[in-house]
């Protein structure tokens, strides 16, 4: 018997007109020790299974199948039910945690809390728990005291999983415990949790949507579509083998630095569930679909002893899934280098010299008194860069970092303090107001969410119509006309198709790229787009990218991509530079960085990337050294979570020393070392 | 530490806004176009010596500047000038009036807050039933109904049952030990009260229903669900503990509803409050009274908000500058 | 999603077939809030056909003084021998231009602080919510009896005063809303693109505050009604006019109650009622269809059921 075993669950909620039927039948086995990821896109059902098997469903809600824990069934007892064995034999921690806690109770209290009504520890005995169960997920016990919006979104995390574990829960559910964290405070918690699996024996399960964070700290893997889980197995062999069409179209997708693999979306979107679905689900979508799969639904079939998969080729050997060819673009190009390795070098289009961003910081009120001066925070310090017409460059960085606001200087809309911007060889400084606004058309911004970037009361159309007729480019007629152009540009065709329509008719990854065509109509010479993809579902991101990566080819436009995802930013850009707190740490051409990453901090950036396949390295220096506070540290300003730093890294901030072709540093270590370095 | 930074601004924002008021006082009554010094015909009894009496009251021979500091520095001294009407101090004449509106005012703003939070707890704890609708219902309704009109209708419909006039039996004065005295007193405060009970109650309720609506569909409340702690205790201890903070939020502005409603119920039931004092002096005209009621009312509302600061400081840990 | 089905028929009806549809959706959605629609459009029909229903003269007695309800006086008569019921019909003209005329005075002003200080930010702001703030706090039905006394009693100073008093709160919602809608990516996108202030506050800002807006208005329409029933019962109204409140007031002047006679008081009262029950029934059910987060609850009386699947053995229970 199993310590947690779900058969046939099944979810229906009602609608005004009909019912969606969310979940359509999941089972799952976990036993102690188990970490299992159940991975899905959204509206594949995987939250609202860990909702139903919690008992947390709404009351338009209905569940069907049965959940047994520890041979007790769960589902029998209803809401009520529940209260015998919710948080004390199963407990949850849920996404997003600065929601999820209680903004005007403590930390302590919270912990404590579950404790206290379900009666299993009292008294001193409790605050000692809440104490170690703080040590545990490792929070200094001064947390206790604290309001959540005191804590950095992970340490709000682990006061979330302090609080499942108060009452030794014997199943964990994680539901996209990482989401809107950082890659290297995700890769602390994953680890955390991968940890407390193993002390505690616990059973483990790990919503979410990143394939990766799944296959690198779990160790089964369940992949939901339509409802349903379509794959599931021990994560090695999902990873080196997966056998559902979905699958494997799921991890093409994904880029992976270990491999050069090309990626690509899958096409279509997934099937409505408030309709009857008739045969496989995937068909639609699916390369490898025949007759059979149109008419009967496959079910969920043994292949080995532990894996099984849910489509009618069983375990046959599939051929590898077809790239896609996207804007006229041979298929096998994508992933070659780009024009960095020319034998001549054009001149730059986007040249920025030692700029400097600083943004007036608060000041309270005793230091006002004081007569002290309103403290500044320099978000960007002291960055120069180059593009080239034709070149994607990928600006990596973790929240914080200045990424962001590098964007946003570049573009013209935040004004840097010193230094120098120049679009096409012409400085910004020396341009009068009417050639700075021509000279902004130049540069285009591309917005991190396009559920956001667009007017909801607007058509695409007028979207599209919008910057030019402000900017009086050309008449009606023209302006339709390049409208249309850069619709068939970013894959929009037939164009009419799409004028018509507001943005709430269109997917996720149709707005980005109209998004995009909004930028290009201004016909600009450099696109900065601001974390493209990290809004959108994995499966349609490589589209998202590809339409960028088609442009600097097609149009030779420079791209300069802002990314937290070094996979990302390996696989499409030519060139990488890594930010931290303003600086700009490392940078060279693609490969040469990942290969060999010099810098620790880049070091550290890949060790927290999860990837597919590999289970995750230890992280080589504190990952959550830096709260909400800003202040930059003296000399080198990584020094402090830096596991290598020499004594010396207190007092001197390094210098940039050249590596290797085009490979820059601002780390001591390479000289130390005794690498052949040049300091430039 | 910020979060002081907070009770010093409030501070600042309080002694300003007096400062404000005074001085908004001074001008809408002398210097503005309409006002009464600037317009003495419109006064009714506008006799010569009359005039000069009130170009004595306030300075008007002096100039602005030099009749503001005047103003300023009387204020300071707690002189409000002399009532037109009655030739007693302003000031006296509304300390009695406030001692009469305070106990009645408290009392009623007191048992409505009361009874408003509890059905609007019971309102969103059994949202959408049939209990929910009727006292939301009801509670609307309550909220859209003129106090002089609930307040004359409970004369009509209760005159042969409790006086519906004045603070106390005018035979009884005096001449009466403790007890009957308060019992009188209470029984001649029964309806007044009722009156302003009923005004407050609805609007009290569709706040504190409203705030727990919102509330109950917070993430946390989720998170409290899944730990398994019961209903009672997930309504006290998050939903209505986090809703303090709206509700405080919303009652505070409904101050200025409390005070409406006492004036039009002491005009009702001639309660020789603060209300009526104003209600007089707008129908005699008597300036120097307007200006020192307008004065202490505006200014006891200031304090209340600050009070409602404070609580609102005590009750969000997040609340900084 | 199948988007190509109504394009055709949204591009016949303009920009306004999304908000139509909208209120539509909302009126369907809560019948509280076309019961409200219903009594106000009943109510301001009935007031503008007042004249012509109206039995009696408001200014001539035509019965006994507080004669009580009979079939020549439906609802009686007052201290003057006037006919109630005509009162009531034509008294609702007043407090009804009162309400829209006050309101508007209070959203136009409410509306442009709220739009400047929350669109621009910065000094703008912090001098036009100081404002606000003051008026905030100086209790409203006080501030309007010492202007109204000192201005003399007239509709057009009453229309004012409550005007000028009113638009606090709507600043002060407009302010908030203006700010979330100013942070969103697309009205910066307009803005880095070179789109004027002017054309952003109007063609990205207006439109997504405007629902807002119109749920403010009618709540705003309630409060006015209330102020101006308020101001005429303490005598600062128009002396001349007819209005809800000014029956109140004579009918506590000339000690209705005393003569028992309820029904000098009990009709006018109803109609004030009436008219702020159909505002509040309105504005709020407009203002929940905004706020996402009623649409939501983790504390439902309800729970979420078990179904049995017929015909499908494994799992069902």
């Amino acid at each position: 018997m199993a310590l947690l075993e779900v058969s046939g669950l099944e979810v229906f909620f009602d609608l005004p007109d009909g019912e969606l039927h969310a979940v359509q039948g999941v089972d799952l086995t976990l036993e102690p020790h188990d970490r299992l990821g159940l991975v899905g896109e959204s509206g594949s059902g995987k939250t609202t299974t860990v909702l139903g098997l919690m008992g947390l469903l709404p009351p338009t809600a209905s569940v069907a199948g049965s959940v047994r824990l520890d041979g007790r069934e769960l589902l029998v007892g209803g809401e009520q039910g529940a209260d015998s064995w919710r948080w004390k034999s199963m407990a949850t921690v849920f996404q997003g945690a600065m929601n999820a806690l209680n903004p005007v109770r403590t930390v302590g209290w919270q912990i404590a809390e579950p404790m206290r009504v379900h009666g299993t520890a009292s008294g001193t005995a409790r605050q000692a728990r809440v104490r170690d169960l703080l040590g545990l997920v490792g929070l200094p016990r001064a947390v206790e005291h604290s309001y959540p919006h005191e804590l950095s979104g992970g340490m709000r995390q682990r006061a979330a999983i302090a609080m499942a574990l108060a009452c030794e829960p014997k199943v964990l559910l994680a539901d996209e415990p990482t989401t809107a964290l950082d890659v290297v405070v995700q890769a602390g918690i994953l680890e955390l949790l991968a940890k407390l699996t193993d002390e505690l024996s616990l059973a483990l399960v790990l919503v979410t949507h990143d394939l990766a964070a799944a296959a690198s700290s779990c160790t089964r893997m369940a992949v939901m579509y339509a409802g349903r889980v379509v794959e599931s197995g021990p994560v090695e062999e999902i990873g080196t083998a997966p056998a559902h069409p979905y699958t494997r179209r799921l991890f093409a997708s994904v880029p992976d630095p270990a491999d050069d693999r090309p990626v690509a979306s899958i096409p279509g979107a997934p099937p409505r569930l408030d309709r009857p679905i008739v045969g496989c689900p995937f068909a639609p979508r699916c390369d490898v679909a025949f007759d059979r799969c149109q008419d009967e639904r496959p079910e969920l079939l043994d292949l080995t002893a532990t894996h099984s998969s849910a489509c009618h080729h069983g375990a046959e050997s599939l051929p590898p899934p077809a790239p896609v060819a996207h804007l006229g673009v041979p298929a096998g190009a994508l992933a070659d280098g780009g024009l960095s390795g020319g034998s001549q070098t054009p001149a730059p289009v986007l040249e920025l010299a030692d700029i400097e961003v600083a943004f007036p910081g608060r000041r309270s009120w005793t230091d006002l008194l004081r007569g002290r001066p309103r403290p500044e925070v320099r978000a960007v310090d002291d960055v120069s860069l180059r593009v080239l017409p034709g070149e994607m460059l990928a600006v990596v960085g973790e929240s914080g970092s200045g990424k962001t606001t590098m964007a946003h200087t570049i573009v013209g809309n935040v004004e840097p303090r010193a230094g120098e911007v120049a679009v096409a060889g012409h400085d910004r400084r020396t341009m009068t107001r009417r050639e700075r606004q021509q000279a902004r058309q130049q540069v285009q911004l591309v917005y991190q969410d396009p559920y956001e970037s667009l007017d909801p009361r607007m058509r695409v159309r007028a979207i599209l119509d919008e910057p030019m007729r402000v900017s009086g480019v050309g008449g009606r007629a023209r302006r339709a006309e390049v409208a249309d152009q850069a619709l068939r540009q970013v894959g929009l065709t037939p164009p009419e198709l799409f004028l018509g329509r507001y943005p709430h008719e269109l997917s996720g990854g149709q707005r980005q790229r109209v998004a995009i065509a909004a930028a290009l109509v201004m016909d600009p010479s450099v696109v900065v787009a601001d974390e493209p993809v990290s809004m959108l579902d994995v499966s349609i991101r490589a589209d998202v990218l590809d339409v960028l990566d088609g442009l600097r080819r097609s149009r030779s436009v420079a791209v300069v991509m802002i990314t937290h995802d070094l996979s990302t930013a390996a696989h499409y850009a030519d060139r990488i530079a890594v930010m931290y707190l303003g600086r700009i740490v490392e940078t060279g051409p693609a490969r040469e960085v990942l290969s060999n990453p010099q810098h620790p901090y880049t070091q550290a950036l890949m060790a927290a990337a999860p990837t597919l396949g590999r289970t995750p390295r230890p992280l080589p220096f504190a990952a959550e050294g830096m709260g909400a506070d800003a202040r930059v540290p003296s000399g080198c300003r990584f020094h402090p979570r830096c596991a290598v730093a020499l004594p010396s890294c207190r007092e001197h901030d390094p210098e940039a020393v050249t590596v290797g072709p085009g490979h820059e540093v601002s780390c001591v270590l390479p000289l130390a070392q005794g690498s052949e370095v040049t300091v430039s | 530490m910020i979060r002081s930074g907070y009770l010093l601004k409030r501070t600042a924002f309080m002694v300003i806004t007096i400062y404000v008021v005074i001085t908004l006082n001074f001008f809408m009554f002398r210097i503005l176009p309409g006002s009464v010094v600037t317009n003495l015909a419109r006064v009714p009894q506008s006799t010569p010596a009359f005039r000069e009496h009130l170009t004595q009251e306030f300075g008007l021979d002096e100039s602005p500047w030099t009749q503001y500091v005047d103003y300023l520095r009387e204020l300071a001294h707690g002189n409000l000038g002399v009532s037109f009407a009655n030739q007693q101090p302003v000031a006296s004449n509304l300390r009695s009036a406030l001692a009469n509106t305070l106990p009645v005012v408290t009392l009623a703003t007191v048992l409505s807050l009361v009874l408003g939070v509890a059905t609007g707890v019971l309102s969103a704890w059994r949202r959408g039933t049939k209990l929910d609708q009727v006292s939301t219902n009801a509670a609307i309704v309550l909220y859209s109904l003129p106090t002089q009109w609930i307040a004359l209708i409970l004369v009509i419909a209760l005159s042969k049952y409790l006086p519906t006039a004045g603070t106390s039996d005018p035979f009884l004065i005096g001449h009466q030990p403790f007890w009957p005295n308060l019992e009188d007193h209470l029984i001649h405060m029964a309806l007044p009260c009722l009156t302003l009970v009923l005004t407050l109650y609805g609007g009290n309720t569709l706040i504190v229903r409203s705030a727990l609506l919102e509330t109950l569909g917070e993430d946390y409340m989720l998170t409290a669900r899944a730990k398994g702690i019961g209903r009672g205790r997930m309504m006290r201890s998050h939903a209505l503990r986090n809703a303090m903070l709206p509700i405080t939020t919303l009652v505070t502005l409904s101050l200025g509803t409390i005070v409406a409603g006492a004036i039009l119920m002491e005009v009702v039931f001639s309660w020789p409050g603060i209300g009526s004092a104003l209600y007089r002096a707008v129908q005699e005209r008597d300036y120097p009274m307007l200006q020192g009621g307008f004065l202490v009312v505006t200014v006891s509302i200031i304090v209340f908000n600050f009070i409602a600061d404070l609580l609102y400081f005590k009750l969000d840990p997040r609340v900084s500058e | 999603m199948s988007a190509a089905a109504p394009v055709g028929k949204s591009l016949r009806l303009g920009g306004l077939a999304r908000p139509l549809r909208r209120t539509a959706s909302v009126l369907r959605a809560r019948p509280a809030a076309a019961v409200g629609l219903a009594v106000l459009v009943v109510i301001v029909l009935v007031s503008l056909a007042a004249p012509l229903l109206a039995p009696y003269s408001t200014d001539i007695a035509s019965g006994q003084v507080y004669a009580p309800p009979s079939a020549h006086h439906w609802l009686g008569t007052d201290d003057g021998g006037i006919d109630v019921l005509s009162l009531v019909l034509i008294g609702g003209r007043v407090s009804l231009i009162v309400g829209a005329a006050a309101t508007a005075v209070a959203i136009g002003v409410g509306g442009t602080v709220g739009l400047l200080s929350g669109y621009f930010g910065g000094w703008v702001d912090m001098v036009l919510m100081r404002i606000t703030d003051y008026f905030l706090v100086v209790p409203d039905l006080v501030l309007m009896i010492v202007v109204a006394t000192l201005w003399g009693p007239s509709l057009t100073h009453v229309i004012l005063v409550i005007g000028l008093l009113l638009w606090t709160s709507t600043a002060r919602i407009v302010r908030a809303e203006v700010q979330s809608v100013r942070s969103r990516v697309y009205v910066r996108r307009a803005r880095t693109i070179g789109v004027g202030h002017l054309a952003v506050i109007w063609r990205h800002v207006l439109p997504q505050i405007a629902p807002l807006l119109i749920a403010n208005t009618v709540l705003s329409v309630a409060t006015a009604i209330f102020d101006e029933t308020s101001l005429d019962f303490l005598g600062l109204g128009d002396p001349n006019g007819v209005s809800w409140g000014i029956i109140l007031e004579h009918a506590n002047d000339r000690t209705a109650a005393a003569y028992g006679a309820w029904w000098a008081v009990v009709p006018a009262g109803l109609c004030i009622a009436a008219v702020i029950v159909a505002c509040y029934l309105l504005g709020q059910a407009l203002e929940d269809a905004l706020n996402p987060r009623l649409k939501v609850s983790h504390f439902s009386i309800r729970s979420w059921r078990l179904r049995t699947l017929v015909g499908r053995g494994k799992g069902a229970i």
